[in-house]
């Protein structure tokens, strides 16, 4: 992920910690491990206290404007923000990460089995209620070649989709696949209204097409240039949620400067972000407020080519070994975000959650340690090759990072150099095979769907993954999660997936560089809106509201 | 001479997006990895992969039948989308060259016309200012009328006529600062220039009262180059107001079209591109037209000697 313009940041468990309590002061000291203990994310908070009073219009920063409001093209925060308050998903993700029932209850009969049942009195905004037709026609508008969505290979163990009763959906699997309750609890697993999807076919979404969802919020208008406006729905199927704010602009603020002007003025009223490089000035205005919230993505070193110094694992060992993350932390993410064990954010901890904090806490942390790189540096043979970072000087906290690998580079007597592109094009690295050749790695912040370490996790080591540039290939690895994504028992599957995590924090297929936590910032008079990264993929505003005595 | 000028500049601006590096189906995903066939429905769609003339030719055949194409980005007709920003654009760009000339050029003919402390001063302040770029200038606005003082507001566009003036107010001077202090500087070497010429003396020392003479003699005279360094000041407005939409967070086209040509939406960057041009001979042609009634011996249409 890349965001123009914004830089990247992120705390410490301790300085989380002290930042919540305080809001002031930054000592980062890190605690040390202890195995067995609580949860490394126990200090931050999931969601702000609900709000009690009604308000009657907000506006809601998100990086650039929304695109599309169609779900199967959200693919980046300003979309996923936009869709998330105003669509629900089969399956709901609470902001802890746990996987529940949404506008379904799920049943698995058996393994390849999985049959959803419409709550009763489910209803679009228009009033109509949920079929089983429309269930089936939003999970296949995502593999629809013609629609062109962004999700079909989330359902590549599915056999078919299927109504199979008044108010039931039954999906038949191929093969077992336990991954796929969490993509329907995110965006592959929004629905929407047949007819009025048909009717607009590839313009549903658009800013003049009609869209018709389910949630607390619907779609008052779409006007590019001046963003999403969503205004409470006041005949929302579920009864025990009232909305409080009126009207919610979700307005893409690029520049950062504007967008931090514009939350100590009053003109922006919320925004969620990572990395922010004016954290300190906000932390410190009481006109706002700041919610460190579990994160689910990392910031990592994509490791894109095995060929070169960086196929030795001794080589990546030593440079992750070198790597100053904490200056990272306190630098480009002003103390939110944590220094990592594994490769996922302990954030995604969704599931079997003691067995995952049981085996993270047990992993070592990843801190510096330039005696055992150099040692291992010379054991390789590597000392005095040379690798090549793609990077862009106009992104800072890539530019940042990139630095730090630098640095490290040099204290183990690995050269490194830096291939700086435009902002613009950084995105090739990702994207285009050519601009990676000569370049041994680059920097990205990147998430999964849901609240699971193997979401991100198997899109890098997974043979064929999305995101395995350098064909990384731990049949270990593969097993392990493979095994996971077809077994039932979530403590059992926590188990494989953290051994996987074990192996790939050891193998380094990427390198991973901090964790960032989630920030949620809110006018002072405000509350009630989710603080994790749970807001990317489900309803955040239900409980927003003003703060004080209605 | 528009049309030429329109069609010279789309070609080259169609040729530098297309040589530019990037992809606009990577701006649609925020750099995670889309799969190849998403990838492929949308190349094929939008021709991403037609040879160069081939792509200029669709283009320019849409445009011909009055059609500017639709947004790769928002899948949105491109003149819908030029006309929703139209307004915001041409509204701080009018209130910022309505500062421009009331107070350049009110202070430059002050400062021209008496010596002393108010044109030391209108010197030192417009030297200063002169060299104050838009950017420096909106931070520096927010940072102390937005933020510290809070008597305007940090970003928008408001949404009735007089909330618009109260929301443009900041970026319009921010738009104007520079511009303003150069027109200033020049009425007032005009001014100065003017009053020391001698039918300027004569007409003095015949009695003639002085307010007749400054406004037949003097300003009617410095009234020429004052219009020239106005016109283009404006509209270059035109191209600077961008750096300021973004500032400010304003829906203009300026902000639309950097935005738009870092995701390499072409027919939106062409749209733009099209009616910045348009605007921009438009202004020209009024200057030239502003200097025929200004002065006889100027004649519209006539060639260049």
């Amino acid at each position: 992920m890349i965001r123009n313009g914004r830089v990247a940041g992120l705390t410490a468990v301790a300085a989380a910690l002290v930042l919540i309590a305080t809001a002031c002061g930054r000592s980062v000291t890190n605690t040390t491990p202890n195995p067995g203990a609580s949860s490394a994310v126990a200090n931050l908070v999931t969601t702000s206290p609900a709000g009690t009073k009604p308000v009657s219009s907000i506006v809601w920063a998100v990086y650039r404007d929304v695109n599309s409001l169609d779900p199967i093209k959200a693919f980046d925060y300003p979309e996923n923000t936009a869709d998330s308050l105003m669509c629900e998903s089969l399956l709901r993700q609470a902001p802890n990460g746990s996987i529940g029932p949404g506008l379904a209850t799920l049943a698995t009969p058996n393994p390849t089995t999985l049959v959803f049942t419409l709550k009763s009195g489910v209803t679009f905004w228009d009033g109509d209620p949920v079929t089983p037709a429309d269930v089936v026609y939003s999970l296949e508008r995502n593999t629809d070649a013609k629609l062109g969505g962004f999700y079909p290979q989330v359902f590549n163990r599915v056999r078919s989709i299927e109504a199979t009763g008044s108010n039931q959906v039954t999906i038949t699997l191929k093969e077992p696949d336990y991954w796929l309750a969490g993509e329907l609890a995110s965006i592959p697993g929004m629905v929407v209204q047949k007819s009025v999807a048909q009717q607009q076919g590839q313009d549903y979404g658009t800013p003049t097409s009609k869209i018709m969802c389910t949630g607390a919020y619907m779609l008052k208008s779409f006007k590019p240039g001046v963003g999403v406006t969503a205004v409470a729905n006041p005949h929302y199927w579920n009864p025990a949620v009232k909305p409080l704010v009126q009207s919610i602009l979700i307005k893409g603020v690029p520049n950062i400067n504007t967008f931090t002007s514009g939350l100590l003025t009053g003109a922006i009223q919320g925004a969620y972000e990572f990395g922010l490089p004016t954290l300190d000035q906000l932390e410190h205005s009481s006109a706002v407020k700041v919610y460190d919230g579990p994160g689910w993505s990392s910031d990592a070193f994509i490791v894109d080519n095995l060929k070169g110094p960086l196929g030795d694992v001794r080589v990546r060992q030593a440079l992750s070994m070198a790597l100053d993350r904490q200056g990272i932390i306190d630098s480009v993410y002003k103390g939110a975000a944590l220094m990592p064990r594994w490769q996922s954010n302990p954030g995604t901890f969704g599931y079997g959650t003691s067995v995952f904090n049981a085996a993270y806490n047990s992993s070592p942390l990843m801190s510096q340690n330039l005696t055992k790189a150099k040692q291992l540096m010379k054991e390789a043979g590597a000392t005095g090759r040379t690798i090549t970072i793609g990077m862009s000087q106009d992104l800072a906290n890539i530019a940042a990072v990139a630095g730090a690998y630098q640095a490290a580079g040099q204290a183990i007597g690995l050269n490194v150099k830096l291939k700086s592109v435009s902002a613009d094009n950084y995105i090739d690295f990702f994207i285009d095979p050519k601009a990676r050749v000569g370049v041994d790695g680059f920097m990205t912040v990147n998430y999964g769907d849901y609240a699971d370490p193997a979401s991100l996790l198997s899109t890098f080591v997974l043979p064929g993954g999305s995101q395995n540039y350098d064909n990384f290939n731990d049949p270990r690895v593969t097993s392990l999660l493979e095994t996971a994504r077809s077994t039932a028992d979530p403590n059992k599957r926590a188990a494989l997936v953290s051994q996987a995590e074990k192996i790939s924090a050891q193998e380094l297929p990427w390198i991973p560089n901090v964790q960032p936590t989630n920030l949620l910032l809110m006018s002072s008079n405000l509350s009630g809106a989710v603080s994790s990264f749970a807001y990317m993929f489900a309803p955040w505003a239900d409980a927003l509201g003003g703060t004080g005595s209605s | 001479m528009l049309l030429v000028s329109l069609f010279v500049a789309s070609f080259v601006i169609f040729g530098a997006m297309y040589l530019a590096p990037g992809n606009p189906i990577a701006a649609l995903s925020g750099g995670r990895s889309l799969p190849p066939q998403s990838v492929h429905i949308l190349e094929l769609r939008y021709h991403l992969n037609a040879p160069f003339l081939e792509q200029y030719w669709l283009w320019l055949k849409n445009v011909l039948h009055g059609n500017l194409g639709v947004s790769i980005i928002l899948q949105e007709n491109v003149s819908t989308l030029i006309a929703s920003r139209i307004w915001t654009t041409a509204g701080l760009v009018l209130y910022a060259s309505i500062i421009i000339l009331v107070v350049g050029i009110g202070l430059g003919v002050l400062s021209g016309l008496r010596h002393g402390a108010l044109d030391t001063s209108t010197l030192v302040v417009t030297a200063v200012s002169a060299a104050i770029p838009s950017f420096v200038a909106a931070i520096v606005l927010i940072l102390l009328f937005a933020v510290k003082l809070g008597w305007f507001p940090a970003l928008g566009n408001g949404t009735s006529f007089l909330s618009n003036v109260h929301h443009f107010t900041l970026p319009a001077f921010a738009l104007a600062v520079s511009s303003l202090a150069i027109v200033a500087r020049v009425t007032r070497a005009s001014v100065r220039e003017e009053a020391a010429r001698e039918h300027v003396q004569t007409a003095v020392s015949r009695g003639i009262p002085t307010r007749q003479v400054v406004w037949r003699h003097v300003i009617r005279n410095a009234a020429i180059p004052v219009t020239t360094i106005s016109g283009i000041t404006i509209a270059s407005l035109i191209a600077i107001a961008a750096v300021v939409e973004v500032a400010f967070s304003l829906n203009g086209l300026g902000a639309y079209l950097v935005a738009s040509a870092e995701s390499k939406d072409l027919a939106v960057v062409q749209g733009i591109s099209l009616v910045l041009v348009t605007a921009f001979v438009v202004v020209n042609v009024l200057v030239d037209i502003l200097y025929a009634v200004l002065d006889p011996r100027v004649s519209l249409g006539g060639r260049a000697q």
